[in-house]
């Protein structure tokens, strides 16, 4: 009778402790991983990301400069690569627009589309000024990439190096002025030992930050930006041009980098779930494989999908809305799927499993 | 035998913890929670996209709608011919909806750049034909300043502020900044005194369910001549609505100077983007000499108008945050006894509407009771808007002013982003709300801490 006695109360305290939801494990050791993940989004992310705008929109400065004091092809091809090279950090970056660079337009100041081309060309036949100051005073559709590529690359890229004018050349040499200013207050919005940062913000979230009461927001923002460049990407900047079959609606229409812009933004998903840019850090990844791995591989697996869809969209978007429409329904299928799994599984996750 | 019993017992207590085990339920949408600020369309995000949830429970159709709105609501309008996004100006406020309306919030209280927010109207004194401001010749009633290439904006608007320091009996200090507006570089002359009144744009969430409140209800809540002897008077704000054709109950504008989503929207793209439409389908500066003569109204697909329409209608209210914490209960409790709530009400109910259950019979938290009241001379435009005197404005709706914070930063409250804090927003408080002000200015520090917290849990 005694092993009776001895068995039930040994399953009694079993119960006990097994009645706690198998949801609730937070501990100190997620506390750490969460305010670790917090801590490399910042620092191995988002400022060596946006480090990395600013240096490329440095050498795109540059390089236009060099265009003006000497118009050649050579120096023509260097300012285009210059623009895709900072294009490509900056579409990455777009895989978690939030915080000053939404706070503060950034993203609108930079990458305002579609081009308003009656104003553009009406300005450049004009004898108004060029300055950096006149420029910083124009609304966002006359300055930023596009305009930069628009004049760089010309209608259908078919621009050379002796049809640029001067008054061109000087409104793209203040452009990117402008715009390499904007990447610098942009980066130093991040920089901790400026004040204010956000990188203080995000990892002392649920810490004693102003803008994040909990981490559990902070995740679900993270999430939530993730998901909401699926849609645009998806549902917008691919679609619009294909429903329409109209070229002229893509975004990155005279330079034909239009399919590069798209699948930088979901590496930029990629780099947010990872925290990694030139280095990996702790991601919200780990956090995941921790509890529910079958989720972290669905999203990986889907991730990984969606990149590769891009490889079968071999020719320019413009074109490949005519010739390729099963190839990018393929990928705007595959992003969707992301995006559902991001904004439904990935955000009930955080709701369920970080608790601050 | 003992051991029987004992052996009866242990079961029992095995028995009883295991039904423990079962875990808790999700609180029923159906029962009443005070989170739901929207009823059963209340957000659960307390981050940066809180106020862009669409509603819950729409079909396919009318998701690819909202959808359809989101993405217009964010395009940037370029200047005619365009084969995308034509016919921005030739005068205007800003270049598209989210341009000002951020994050489908607040915006900046600045004019002239990128990011502006802030327009400003203007009229002659006195009341039009039917009720409204008396427009200024050349400029209409609203003040576009930016242009085109090739055209002038109408006038640059100068905002300087003017500061002065307070302090509460605790010796807390507090700064208020009064704002000056001034008119310069006008592309005409302006014959006559005129008025002017600033307006900062304000949140886009929730307003479908403002616009299904019954108007008896809100009716109901004047009391013109302060019958009740509270102070507090509250007028419903008749206006005539250009595209009804009649005077309708306003409820939209900061001094609720739009009946109609619709029409708010329509209004906003005419006056603020320069885009015609079925509903205003003239250019704001049409006769003028600024005006493009181009025939290419209306510019706005019929579509797109709806759409972003009902994007506006269907976005969702963030919820409550903390209800339970009792620094919270207790400023709840503060709210109600500095007679806040008298214009903030705090609750209301939709009516049944089986065309879209969604909004149907939906306890709500809004805060507002969407009428106009006296506000005291410091914060008066000594401009009237139909029955809105120059001193009255609209009771701001609370819901979501707990994340301005979180989803326009850094923030601003009051109908021209004067105030850069709560405390400040409330401290401009006077004429009817003045008895409100001063109960709050009279309060222990951890009283006003208890009220401020309460409201940034809304």
């Amino acid at each position: 009778m005694k092993y009776y006695c001895l068995i039930i109360m040994c399953l009694s305290i079993i119960s006990i402790f097994s009645c706690k939801d198998e949801n609730n494990n937070n501990n100190g050791n997620n506390t750490v991983l969460e305010t670790q993940i917090l801590t490399d989004f910042a620092h191995i992310l988002a400022n060596p990301n946006y480090q990395d705008i600013q240096a490329k929109a440095n050498t795109l400065r540059i390089a236009i400069q060099n265009l003006n004091n000497l118009s050649n092809e050579e120096n023509l091809n260097l300012a285009r690569i210059a623009w895709r090279e900072t294009r490509s950090s900056w579409e990455k970056a777009e895989g978690y627009l939030f915080g000053p660079v939404d706070d503060y337009n950034y993203d609108p100041a930079m990458d305002d589309w579609p081009v308003n081309k009656v104003d553009l060309d009406s300005l450049l036949a004009s004898n108004n000024p060029l300055t950096l100051s006149d420029i910083d005073a124009l609304p966002t559709s006359l300055k930023g990439f596009h305009p930069i590529e628009y004049v760089l690359f010309g209608l259908g890229g078919s621009k050379i190096a002796t049809q640029l004018t001067t008054r061109e050349k000087l409104y793209m040499v203040s452009l990117s002025q402008s715009l390499y200013n904007t990447t610098s207050d942009l980066r130093n919005s991040w920089d901790v030992n400026q004040s204010g940062n956000f990188t203080n913000q995000l990892i002392n979230a649920g810490n004693g930050s102003s803008r994040f009461a909990t981490r559990k927001e902070a995740f679900i923002l993270i999430a939530t930006s993730m998901a909401e460049i699926c849609d645009e990407v998806a549902n917008g900047k691919m679609e619009e041009p294909l429903a329409a079959l109209d070229s002229t609606l893509q975004e990155s229409q005279f330079s034909h980098n239009s399919t590069a812009d798209f699948k930088n933004n979901i590496i930029g998903i990629q780099n947010a779930y990872h925290s990694k840019f030139f280095d990996d850090g702790h991601g919200l990844n780990e956090l995941i494989v921790s509890k529910n791995i079958s989720l972290d591989n669905k999203i990986q697996s889907q991730i990984t999908t969606a990149l590769n869809s891009f490889n079968a969209i071999n020719s320019n978007y413009g074109l490949a809305i005519h010739t390729q429409v099963v190839q990018i329904h393929n990928a705007q299928n595959a992003i969707n799927a992301l995006k559902v799994s991001l904004e439904d599984d990935l955000i009930n996750f955080i709701q369920t499993n970080v608790h601050d | 035998m003992r051991m029987k019993i004992i052996y009866i017992l242990f079961v029992s207590a095995f028995v009883f913890i295991l039904s423990m085990c079962r875990k808790p339920e999700l609180f029923p949408d159906s029962s009443y929670d005070e989170r739901l600020n929207g009823g059963s369309q209340t957000a659960f995000d307390a981050t940066s996209h809180a106020f862009s949830h669409e509603f819950d429970g729409l079909s396919d159709y009318d998701l690819s709608i909202h959808e359809v709105g989101d993405a217009a609501f964010e395009q940037t309008f370029i200047t005619a011919p365009a084969n995308i996004n034509n016919g921005l100006g030739t005068v205007f406020n800003n270049v598209s909806c989210i341009s000002c309306h951020h994050k489908d919030g607040k915006g900046v209280p600045n004019a002239g750049l990128n990011e502006s927010s802030l327009l400003m109207r203007i009229s002659f004194p006195g009341e039009s034909q039917n009720g409204g401001s008396i427009p200024v010749p050349g400029y209409g009633t609203q003040i576009q300043d930016k242009a085109v290439f090739g055209k002038r904006a109408e006038a640059s608007v100068n905002i300087t502020y003017s500061f002065q320091t307070y302090n509460f009996p605790d010796g807390t200090s507090y700064q208020l900044q009064a704002p000056n507006y001034s008119l310069t570089n006008l592309y005409t002359p302006i014959s006559g005194n005129h008025l002017l009144s600033p307006r900062l744009a304000p949140p886009v969430f929730g307003l479908g369910l403002l616009e299904v409140i019954s108007e008896s209800d809100l009716v109901s809540r004047q009391d013109i001549n302060d019958n009740n002897g509270d102070g507090i008077s509250g007028k419903a704000n008749y206006v005539w609505d250009d595209f009804e054709n009649r005077k309708m109950l306003g409820r939209f504008g900061l001094k609720a100077n739009t009946a109609t989503i619709l029409t708010q929207v329509a209004a906003a793209y005419n006056n603020d983007i320069g885009i015609t439409s079925y509903v205003f389908p003239k250019e704001t500066n049409h006769g003028q000499i600024q005006h493009d003569k181009l025939l290419d109204d209306p510019e706005l697909a019929d579509s797109i108008l709806n759409a972003v329409k009902f994007y506006v209608q269907t976005l969702q209210v963030p919820a409550r945050r903390n209800v339970s914490d009792p620094i919270i209960i207790k400023g709840k409790k503060i709210f109600s006894d500095a007679k806040c709530s008298s214009c903030h009400i705090p609750t209301m109910t939709t009516p049944v509407n089986v065309a879209f259950p969604q909004m149907s019979n939906q306890t709500i938290h809004p805060y507002t009771d969407l009428l106009v009241h006296d506000m005291g001379p410091g914060l008066a435009d000594n401009r009237n808007d139909f029955l809105a005197d120059g001193n009255e404005w609209r009771t701001a709706p609370l819901w979501g002013v707990g994340l301005f914070e979180t989803v326009n930063y850094p923030a601003y409250y009051l109908h021209d982003g004067r105030a850069r804090t709560l405390t400040e927003a409330i401290m401009w408080h006077d004429g009817e709300a003045a008895n409100s002000r001063n109960y709050f200015a009279q309060l222990s520090t951890i009283d006003r801490e208890a009220l401020l917290k309460f409201l940034k849990s809304l």
